[in-house]
């Protein structure tokens, strides 16, 4: 409640005093990546999108995918739920991955396979693995824990925030750094650029679209491209809803042979 | 007549010809900077060839490089598995990945792949193989268990026997592959530890003798000209006369490569031998032209004179020997092979070229000699005489050949049977590997990598399923709308995309966002989305059980093959993920059982670090899937009996409705282009053999004689392919190229000989008489020029590169045999011709006088 109080707060300024935003700039790096992290994954208690998935390899050949995304948060910042059902490509309908993210330690994960029957759990590992054959990473859906990072703000234009961000464990991940533009009204993060070790921008994250969706910025488009490649994803999320209620009960492994068809229903 | 206005104005008029000739030359040199190299064997095949475009398109569709492949071999117990060779193999693939040139998303070694296994009871763990080297012994001995349960890894990215290691690297264009390796082999320079490395592929042979090639024709080239400068100075020992012969080869040699430069047509290994080609043959004709020259010429006298005679003389032979060298070559224009076509017009010009060269430049230059200088020349008497070693070797040559013959046609058609049979054993085969000496160090890894590894040679199986599936479902959908009375034909009309899963995703977003829309035919919009995901489910055909369990099958029956090192394909790739889903076991090795059991099995693989390499082995639709057969042979004769293998496996089983078969691969490709080429010859072969014997019925006037001048050299080519069969040397593209022009070449000597033996004939009358005169002047002559030619040869002999020294090799012997074959068949079978006086057109009393 308080959060959605902020947001409101937020775009109620945006409309009326947006020339004393500037003189509100943020300084503190560590405020603006909490801030940024809770614009991004934390919207609302809970929430539901549909999310339209278009592949699109280096030769412009296209695939598709189409889930429902349920999420439910534990605190805002800390631990979460989330439960992803697959409707489509029909040969993949009601595969199910199931998340239980943890801020402290690493993160639970499961995954049901209908045309199998059979609910596997995936090791933590590593979590910057393609999501279904996407150029999107587990961990760009679900988030990336900011403690990962050491962050520095190097710039503040009129728009943005921008950052430098360099792994704290480098052996972990793939890129050597990345810069992220977070948008100083929504607090989203709406540009994130990948540098691998030799330096060399290979990947980038962008918010194509926002809306309004019970006055939360949303993101609605978004795109992965791989600049090596030259492929990319492209999501749309469609049907967003928050705060529906949504009970921790949804989110256990029972829910991956029964998925939860009463929050997975388009709503009305 | 082209032929006194020719000579009269590079007599009156020598200095035109030096400036005219000099001009040309500058023109033509001035196009010679702008080379460029051509070595990629696919340029074998033209661009459009079927063949190419279809293995063009598997790259395309499939993503797939030409990949070069380094090699880590540690020969100690523990192979490769100890920290130091995987730190090295590490260090190696880190700088690699980050050159210009090499596709790194697609790059393949140990650090850049994933391990899929298990961890407890019903977990699965996705992970690089070896994001860091292992700190102790038991990290190294866990990752080497992964490897080795990993199908698609093991005897690919580390050998069977653990020694050896490889780096796969694609890169995007061949060309780049000599300058990408050399930075490897930079890089390898950098590490020091006691590990091997190796760096191989056919894209690094091919692209490496290209390098190679250029350097080789930069020295054999001016070293054949040395060779047959000096080879003339001994027989001459006059600078004087030698001059104008060179000047000859010079000017043919590069007029004609600027020619082909300056049309803008790349230089193949073919065409790189033109200059070589090109010098004997050139000064053949401006040693004649001196020789006789200086036999007739009495110093003080007008040189204009004795220059006539000759030329007039000679006129004839040389242009019909020009023309048919001429057509020999240029009856490589019937291959089907670009740049041989392109090699043989070019020499077919260069040699005419010579041939005008050697009428109006030879002249041109004796006139504009001093008469002091031209006295100098007659010092240097270039006619051996009768007791020279030579002399006394053909006179004695002639009198065993007559007194003989019956003896020798029999030991000639001995030969004949005997080659015959050796062309009858003839193993065609080439393997652009072989190009190098057995010693280079790409043949050395070729042998380590192959010893190790399953095989470095690709060649890919295609499989591809045809069938229209957009109308049967257009119909199904209109079939259900109109009992609707909804008109849907315009809605399937707006969209437009030709793949069938682009289609079908369309329709179904379409049909979803109507079913919303248009509430109150909200049933049958499901019903069309159901039907279009029934057809779409279908439609990604090699994920059916009937086509996975056919792909398999073959798989399984090509890995049995000892010329199939391995073979890599979705069903590797889906029984593997399968049986980690299944808990591990050995057992649960196997295709999932239905088609979304197979969907599921992949969307599974593709939460790992590279999904990306599943469109190497299938396409997104489904619809076409690709076998990596790994051979450790790249000679075509192994990559035919891989073809001949599938070919009576698919007779045996046949292909399941509407899916074809097809190949692609660079393997392949070397196997399409010398079956053509094998063809091209033969056709090529024949159609010189007609045309020459043509020119020489038309030349001699005479269907015998004409006949007869063919004997030496089908003597002369069935007797060396004979011994390349009986010798078991694979015949190549060097040696099937030879054929044609042999014909060309020498029945030069055949033609001399003839035109002499007539004349001198038909002066005598008398047959022993002819025989003794003939022996002395012609035959020297032709021998001579055999000796010239042959030697001109032999600076291919100390090539680096094994296809000139082929050529090289073969040229000289054909060169010699056919001298040989000339001077003593021929005589044998006139002698066994009883009626002298019609063989050589004399009518009783008549006497011929000279040409005039």
């Amino acid at each position: 409640m308080i959060k959605q109080l902020f947001t409101t707060f937020v775009a109620g300024l945006t409309l009326t005093v947006s020339a004393q935003l500037c003189a509100a700039d943020l300084t503190d790096v560590n405020e603006i990546v909490k801030q940024a992290n809770l614009a991004a994954y934390y919207q609302g208690a809970d929430g539901r999108s549909e999310a339209r998935m278009l592949i699109q390899d280096s030769q412009g050949r296209e695939q598709q995918r189409q889930f429902t995304i349920l999420r439910r948060d534990h605190e805002d910042g800390g631990d979460q739920q989330f439960l992803v059902a697959f409707s489509r490509p029909a040969d993949v309908r009601d595969t199910v991955f199931l998340v239980e993210k943890h801020a402290s330690t690493d993160d639970d994960r499961w995954l049901y396979l209908p045309g199998l029957d059979l609910v596997k759990r995936i090791s933590a590992g590593d979590k910057r693995t393609s999501f279904v054959g996407s150029n999107y990473f587990y961990e760009d859906v679900s988030g990336r824990n900011p403690e990962e990072d050491n962050h520095t703000l190097t710039d503040t234009t009129g728009e943005f925030y921008v950052l430098e961000n360099t792994p704290k464990d480098p052996d972990s991940v793939e890129f050597s750094r990345y810069q992220v533009w977070i948008d100083k009204v929504s607090m989203l993060p709406m540009k994130i650029e990948y540098y691998d070790v030799g330096d060399k921008l290979y990947r980038r994250v962008e918010v194509l679209e926002t809306e309004t969706v019970q006055d939360i910025t949303t993101v609605t488009k978004s795109r992965v491209s791989d600049l090596v490649s030259g492929a990319s994803t492209t999501m749309e999320f469609r049907f967003i809803r928050y705060d529906l209620g949504m009970d921790s009960a949804v989110f256990t492994e029972r829910s991956l042979r029964n998925p939860p068809r009463q929050w997975l229903k388009r709503p009305e | 007549m082209l032929r006194s206005t020719l000579i009269n104005i590079s007599m009156n008029r020598p200095k035109w010809v030096f400036f005219a000739v000099l001009l040309l030359t500058v023109l033509a040199g001035l196009q010679i900077p702008s080379i460029k190299v051509d070595t990629d064997p696919e340029n074998m095949l033209p661009a459009d060839n079927a063949a190419r475009v279809f293995h063009d398109h598997v790259k395309e569709r499939f993503g797939l490089y030409d990949m070069i492949v380094v090699g880590i071999v540690n020969n100690s117990a523990g192979g490769i598995y100890n920290q130091q060779s995987l730190s090295e193999l590490q260090q190696l693939s880190d700088a690699i990945v980050q050159m210009d040139g090499v596709v790194s998303q697609d790059m393949m070694s140990l650090d850049r792949v994933d391990n899929i296994s298990q961890e407890g009871p019903g977990t699965i763990r996705f992970e690089w193989m070896m994001k860091q080297v292992p700190k102790d012994q038991a990290g190294i001995d866990q990752l080497r268990a992964s490897v080795e349960r990993l199908p698609l890894l093991n005897n690919t990215l580390v050998s069977g026997d653990g020694q050896a290691a490889g780096i796969y690297v694609p890169i995007t264009k061949k060309s780049e592959s000599y300058r990408i390796s050399g930075l490897i082999q930079t890089e390898i320079g950098k590490l020091s530890g006691n590990n091997e490395y190796y760096i191989s592929g056919l894209p690094v042979a091919e692209d490496t003798f290209g390098v190679e090639m250029f350097i080789q024709m930069a020295i054999s080239a001016p070293l054949a000209g040395l060779m047959i400068f000096i080879l003339m100075w001994v027989f001459f020992r006059s600078f004087l006369l030698i001059t104008a012969p060179m000047l000859v080869a010079m000017g043919a040699v590069i007029i004609t490569m600027g020619l082909l430069i300056g049309q803008g047509y790349t230089v193949h290994i073919m065409s790189s031998m033109i200059p070589i080609f090109l010098m004997p043959i050139a000064v053949v004709d401006s040693v004649h032209i001196l020789s006789e020259f200086a036999d007739r010429y009495r110093p003080g006298e007008d040189p204009k004179k004795a220059l006539k005679e000759v030329l007039g003389h000679l006129f004839t032979p040389m242009l019909y020997t020009s023309v048919t060298s001429a057509v020999g070559f240029a009856s490589l224009a019937f291959t089907p092979i670009p740049p041989v076509q392109i090699f043989g017009l070019h020499v077919a010009f260069g040699i005419m070229l010579a041939f005008v060269l050697t009428i109006t430049l030879v002249p041109a230059y004796i006139i504009s000699l001093s008469p002091k200088r031209m006295a100098q020349m007659k010092d240097h008497n270039i006619d051996e005489d009768d007791n020279s070693f030579l002399g006394r070797l053909l006179i004695s040559t002639g009198r065993f050949s007559i007194a003989r013959a019956k003896g020798l046609l029999m030991l000639f058609v001995l030969v004949i049977v005997g080659s015959a049979y050796g062309v009858a054993q003839i193993q065609i085969n080439d393997n652009p590997v072989r190009w190098f000496k057995p010693d280079h160090p790409l043949r050395v890894a070729d042998r380590v990598m192959n010893h190790h590894f399953p095989g470095t040679y690709n060649a890919f199986l295609v499989l591809d399923k045809t069938s229209d599936l957009r109308s049967g479902l257009e119909q199904t959908l209109l079939a259900r709308a109109a009992k609707e009375g909804v008109e849907l034909q315009q809605k399937l009309d707006s969209v437009k995309v030709e793949s069938f899963i682009e289609y079908t995703n369309a329709l179904i977003n379409l049909f979803d966002q109507l079913s919303y829309d248009d509430s109150a035919n909200e049933t049958m919009w499901l019903d069309l989305l159901g039907m279009t995901e029934k057809a779409q489910i279908g439609s990604k055909y090699f994920l059916t059980p009937e086509a996975m369990k056919y792909v398999d099958d073959l798989q399984n029956f090509l890995d049995q093959s000892e010329y199939v090192g391995k073979s890599n394909g979705l069903p590797t790739m889906l029984k593997t993920v399968y049986r980690e889903l299944q808990g591990g076991a050995a057992e649960q090795y196997r295709l999932p059982p239905t088609a979304t059991a197979a969907a599921q099995t992949v969307l599974s693989f593709q939460g790992s670090h590279r999904p990306n390499d599943l469109w190497h082995m299938v396409t997104p639709d489904y619809r076409s899937t690709v076998l990596w057969l790994q051979l450790s042979s790249g000679d075509n004769q192994d990559m035919s009996r891989v073809l001949t293998l599938v070919e009576g496996y698919v007779a045996d089983h046949p292909l399941p409705d509407g899916v074809k078969l097809n190949w692609a691969g660079l393997t392949y490709i070397n196997v399409v282009w010398q079956d053509e080429m094998v063809n091209g010859m033969l056709k090529s072969l024949i159609g010189a053999f007609f045309m020459v014997l043509l020119i020489m019925v038309v030349l001699f006037r005479s269907i015998k004689i004409g006949l007869l001048s063919m004997l030496p050299l089908t003597v002369t080519i069935l007797f060396i392919y004979g011994l390349i069969g009986l010798v078991g040397k694979d015949y190549d593209m060097p040696i099937a190229v030879l054929s044609a022009l042999t014909l060309g070449l020498s029945v030069d000597f055949a033609i001399h000989f003839l035109e002499r033996t007539r004349a001198i004939y038909r002066q005598c009358g008398n047959w022993e008489q002819t025989v003794a005169e003939v022996y002395k002047g012609p035959s020297r002559a032709i021998s001579r020029n055999a000796v010239v030619v042959a030697i001109g040869f032999t600076p291919l002999l100390f090539a680096p590169l094994v296809p000139y020294i082929t050529v090289g090799f073969f040229l000289a012997t054909i060169m010699a045999v056919s001298a040989v074959v000339t001077v003593m068949l021929l005589p044998a079978v006139m002698e066994m011709i009883k009626d002298k006086d019609s063989l050589f057109g004399v009518k009783p009393g008549m006497k011929e006088s000279t040409h005039d």
